[in-house]
């Protein structure tokens, strides 16, 4: 009988944790703290697939993680250009920024170039221009 | 005889080509990577324009005041070559007035045209009533200075500038340094 009751526990928390919210998921419409509206996204993979735009010649340098948070009314964003290649890389990115009506919330930014070491990390960061700017993407093109 | 003639014929060639040169006039992006030389260009003030305008945004003096008024200062150029500091210092007050959080009050260098611009107004040509008053013009409560300094090496066939630019927002009543910021660029170029 206790081991009854012990399985009927251990299934009860079983299926409570199967209902938690999954982290970086806990608003509708956000994924980790991004805006995503009705895009499915349910990975960092799917974020960053959603929020990237290879612009020009194609970068080896790719996204690999995003993160967005909110700093007063603007939008503040931290996404993570990986280098796997054994040589130095150089390219340019830039934000691109979408109001609430899907149109440009700010002129077109300019390039930002910035060179990644072989093998590394580069962790780019950003706040919205103005708090009409509900949503963003990150453009990348090789300069190489 | 022959080789003098062909390299009299080669010279005339070359001269005539050289003439007819075609000359091209393309529009290009303004916003592109400009790398023509590593002297102070366009892609520099833009980057440092963008990133302290979105830094100071962030500042919270001026996220949760209530649009406060700031006045420009000079931007000294500490730097080894001429540098339009005020086409930065422009180009931060576009991007942050466009932003909608801060205003501007009129700097030293467009004082001179706003007081005549009164005056004219006061004169006996305008009608009294819808005439600009003197003595109401607004005082900024914070003013906003820096500077940007260079590090420029050189050897054979490599040379490497550093920029840096330094701003800073002091509270005129105070003289409370309120929010600081830099931005470095690195450029190297080098020859063959």
């Amino acid at each position: 009988m206790k081991n009854w009751k012990w399985m009927v526990t251990a299934a009860a928390l079983a299926a409570l944790a199967g209902c938690a919210t999954k982290k970086g998921f806990e608003v509708p419409g956000y994924a980790f703290g991004c805006p995503v509206g009705d895009t499915k996204v349910s990975s960092m993979d799917d974020l960053v697939k959603a929020k990237t735009v290879n612009e020009g010649r194609r970068s080896t340098v790719q996204a690999t993680e995003m993160r967005c948070a909110r700093t007063g009314d603007l939008l503040k964003i931290d996404a993570n250009l990986n280098n796997d290649s054994k040589s130095v890389k150089r390219m340019s990115y830039k934000f691109r920024w979408i109001d609430r009506e899907g149109m440009r919330a700010w002129e077109e930014e300019s390039w930002k170039p910035v060179m990644l070491y072989d093998n590394s990390n580069l962790m780019i960061n950003t706040v919205s221009p103005t708090n009409k700017a509900v949503d963003f993407r990150l453009i990348l093109r090789s300069d190489e | 005889m022959k080789p003098a003639r062909t390299l009299a014929l080669a010279v005339i060639v070359s001269a005539a080509l050289a003439g007819c040169a075609k000359e091209t006039t393309r529009y290009g992006d303004s916003r592109g990577v400009e790398t023509v030389t590593n002297q102070f260009g366009s892609t520099d003030l833009q980057l440092m324009a963008e990133s302290m305008a979105r830094s100071m945004n962030q500042a919270p003096i001026i996220a949760s005041a209530n649009l406060p008024i700031v006045t420009v200062q000079e931007v000294r150029n500490k730097t080894s070559e001429y540098i339009d500091t005020r086409a930065i210092t422009d180009s931060i007050r576009s991007e942050l007035q466009k932003g909608g959080k801060v205003r501007f009050a009129v700097d030293q260098a467009a004082m001179n045209q706003q007081v005549e611009e009164l005056k004219r107004q006061q004169s006996d040509l305008y009608a009294k009533d819808s005439a600009a008053e003197m003595g109401r013009m607004v005082g900024a409560q914070y003013r906003l200075e820096g500077n940007i300094v260079s590090i420029v090496k050189q050897v054979k066939d490599t040379k490497d500038v550093y920029y840096k630019l330094n701003l800073q927002l002091w509270n005129i009543r105070n003289g409370l340094l309120e929010w600081s910021d830099e931005k470095e660029i690195r450029k190297t170029t080098t020859r063959g």
